[in-house]
C-alpha cells in the first residue's frame, strides 16, 4: 500500500509539434503513507509537472499515476488530496474563515459542520482569532498559514505543496517549515513538496527527490536520517549536513553533465 | 453621535478647498463680467444664471426629469444587456471574435448617425430612439469591463478549483462572478456620466423638444444665454447625480468586503 504510486511516467507537452517539450520521462517513484517526500531541482526539470500529474491537473502522456490505491483522476474527484501553492491564492472576497470552509461547500458540507470544522482549522495553524478577518488584513505568513489550513480542511490523507514558502522571507520561512511538520505531525498526512531550496528540503523530508532537466527525470533520492523528531537544533545536526551534501552532490553532478565536465563528449 | 460628528467634520474638512475655490471662482466671474461689462450674449453672469434658474425652476426640472429617465432607462438595460453579453462572451470564447469586431465597428458610428438612423425607426415623438442610445453606450463600456473580470482570473484560484474537482458552474459561482463584481462597479462610475451624456446629446437631431439638451440649443439659437445657462446647470446637476449614486453603490459593496 503506497499513498502515491507513479510508474513510468512520462509527459510530452507540443507533442508533435515544434515547441514539443520532454517534460518527465519515465518516472517512478512511491511515497509510503505519512511519509514527508520533496521534490528538488532546477527550473525546468518538471517537479512542478510530476506533482500536478499527482493531483491529476495533468494527464501523463504515458504511464499510470495512481493516488491512495486509485487511479489520480479519481483520487481527484473523492478530493483525496490537498493542495498549497507559491501564492497563497486565498479568496480576497471570502473572509478567513470562509476561505477554510470552501473546499467543504464543494463537498455539500451543512453550515454547522463547515463552522465547526473551520474553527478546528483556526486552532491547528494557530490562529483562531483571526477567522472573521479579511485575507489583505493578514502577513504573508500567515496567508499560507490559512492556506495550508483549507488545504487539510476535509482531512485529505495527502497534501501537495508547490514551493509554498518560496515568497516567504528566511525567518517566516523556517517558522513555516516547524509548523508545517507540527501540523503534519498532528494528522499524519502525507506530504509531497515542490521546493527550490536545499536546506528546507532536508529539514522537512524523510526523502529528498533530485530531478533534472532536458529530459525531466529522477536522477537521485537522498534518504534523510534525521528522525521524526525535529527542531531548530536539528538545524546544527551533522546528518543535516551530510544530508545537505548529498543533495548538493546530486544537482552538482548533473550540472556538471551539464556544462560537459566529467564526460567524454569534448 | 460623536463619531458622527466626527465623520461630518472630517467630510466637511475634505471638501472645503473645494467649496472655496468654487466660491472664489463665482466670484472672480460675477466680479470680471461686471467689471468689463461683458455683453451676456459673450459671457452671462452666475447672478443672472441663477435667477433664470430659480425663475425657471418647475420647466427646468420637466425637462431634467425627461432626460433624466432616459438616461436612468438607457442605463439599466445597458447594464443588463453587457452582464448578461459578457456571460456568454467568456463562456464560449470563439463569439468573442466574432462580436469584437463588429462592436468596435457599431462604436465607431458616430452618435448623430445612430440617433438619426433611429429616429426613422420610430415615430418623431418617441423616446424610444434616445434610450436604445444610451443603452448602446452603456452596453459596451459594461460588457468590456465585466468581461474582463469574468476572464481575467487567478491561475492559483482556478488551479485550486480544479483540485476539489469543482464544476464549471461552481468556478463560475465562487470566482468567476465575484472576481468581475468590482469590474461591474468601475464600468458603472465610467457609464453613468456617460449615459446623461448620452441622452443630452442624442436630443439635438430631432425629436421631442423637452429635454435639457434640446432646451439648451432651442435657448442658445434664441440668443437666450442666461436660460441656455441655467439648462447647463441642470445638466451639470444630474450628471453628478448619475455619478454620485455609482460611487454610493460602489462604496456599499466595498464595506462589505472590509466589514
Amino acid at each position: 500500500m503506497s499513498a502515491v504510486s507513479i510508474r513510468n511516467a512520462s509527459k510530452v507537452f507540443n507533442l508533435g509539434k515544434s515547441n514539443q517539450v520532454d517534460a518527465l520521462r519515465n518516472v517512478s517513484l512511491d511515497v509510503k503513507p505519512g511519509e514527508f517526500v520533496s521534490l528538488i531541482g532546477p527550473s525546468g526539470c518538471g517537479k512542478s509537472t510530476l506533482l500536478r500529474l499527482i493531483a491529476n491537473l495533468l494527464e501523463p502522456t504515458n504511464g499510470d499515476v495512481v493516488v491512495n490505491d486509485k487511479p489520480a483522476a479519481q483520487a481527484r474527484l473523492d478530493q483525496d488530496y490537498g493542495m498549497a501553492f507559491q501564492q497563497a491564492g486565498l479568496f480576497e472576497w471570502r473572509t478567513v474563515r470562509k476561505n477554510i470552509e470552501l473546499p467543504l461547500e464543494l463537498k455539500g458540507w451543512d453550515k454547522n459542520a463547515r463552522a465547526l470544522r473551520a474553527n478546528e482549522m483556526l486552532q491547528l495553524v494557530q490562529l483562531p482569532e483571526f477567522g472573521d478577518h479579511y485575507p489583505w488584513q493578514l502577513s504573508g505568513g500567515m496567508q499560507q498559514r490559512i492556506a495550508i489550513a483549507r488545504a487539510l480542511a476535509a482531512h485529505p490523507p495527502l497534501l501537495l505543496m508547490d514551493e509554498p514558502f518560496g515568497a516567504l522571507d528566511e525567518m517566516t520561512r523556517e517558522y513555516m517549515q516547524g509548523e508545517l511538520l507540527r501540523i503534519c505531525a498532528a494528522t499524519g498526512t502525507t506530504v509531497v513538496f515542490v521546493t527550490h531550496s536545499i536546506p528546507e528540503a532536508v529539514y522537512l523530508s524523510n526523502r529528498v527527490v533530485v530531478m533534472s532537466p532536458r529530459p525531466g527525470r529522477i536522477t537521485k533520492v537522498v534518504d534523510v536520517s534525521l528522525g521524526g523528531e525535529r527542531n531548530e537544533d536539528t538545524r546544527n545536526r551533522t546528518a543535516f549536513f551530510e544530508a545537505i551534501t548529498a543533495v548538493r552532490e546530486g544537482l552538482r553532478g548533473m550540472h556538471a553533465a551539464h556544462v560537459g565536465l566529467g564526460n567524454d563528449d569534448r | 453621535m460623536n463619531r458622527v460628528g466626527n465623520l461630518l467634520r472630517t467630510t466637511l474638512g475634505n471638501a472645503l478647498p473645494a467649496i472655496v475655490f468654487g466660491a472664489l471662482f463665482l466670484g472672480f466671474w460675477e466680479w470680471a463680467v461686471r467689471f468689463f461689462e461683458l455683453k451676456p450674449y459673450f459671457l452671462t453672469a452666475p447672478s443672472a444664471i441663477w435667477e433664470q434658474f430659480t425663475s425657471n425652476f418647475t420647466l427646468i426640472r420637466g425637462a431634467a426629469t425627461v432626460s433624466g429617465t432616459n438616461a436612468l432607462i438607457g442605463l439599466l438595460a445597458g447594464t443588463v444587456l453587457g452582464v448578461a453579453m459578457s456571460f456568454v462572451l467568456s463562456r464560449f470564447g470563439f463569439l468573442n471574435q466574432l462580436i469584437t469586431p463588429l462592436a468596435v465597428a457599431l462604436n465607431a458610428v458616430p452618435i448623430f448617425v445612430l440617433v438619426a438612423v433611429l429616429n426613422n425607426m420610430y415615430s418623431i415623438t418617441s423616446e424610444i430612439p434616445r434610450r436604445i442610445m444610451v443603452a448602446l453606450v452603456v452596453y459596451f463600456i459594461v460588457l468590456v469591463n465585466v468581461a474582463r473580470g469574468l476572464t481575467q482570473v487567478s491561475p492559483t484560484h482556478v488551479e485550486l478549483m480544479r483540485s476539489y474537482a469543482a464544476s464549471d458552474v461552481a468556478i463560475l459561482r465562487k470566482v468567476r462572478i465575484p472576481n468581475a463584481i468590482p469590474f461591474l462597479f468601475v464600468s458603472l462610475k465610467i457609464a453613468a456620466p456617460a449615459a446623461v451624456i448620452t441622452a443630452f446629446v442624442s436630443e439635438y437631431f430631432g425629436g421631442s423638444q423637452n429635454g435639457l439638451g434640446s432646451r439648451i440649443s432651442s435657448n442658445i439659437a434664441n440668443s437666450k444665454n442666461a436660460a441656455a445657462w441655467a439648462y447647463v446647470l441642470a445638466a451639470c446637476l444630474l450628471g453628478l447625480l448619475f455619478y454620485l449614486f455609482s460611487v454610493v453603490m460602489e462604496s456599499l459593496n466595498r464595506k462589505g468586503e472590509v466589514k
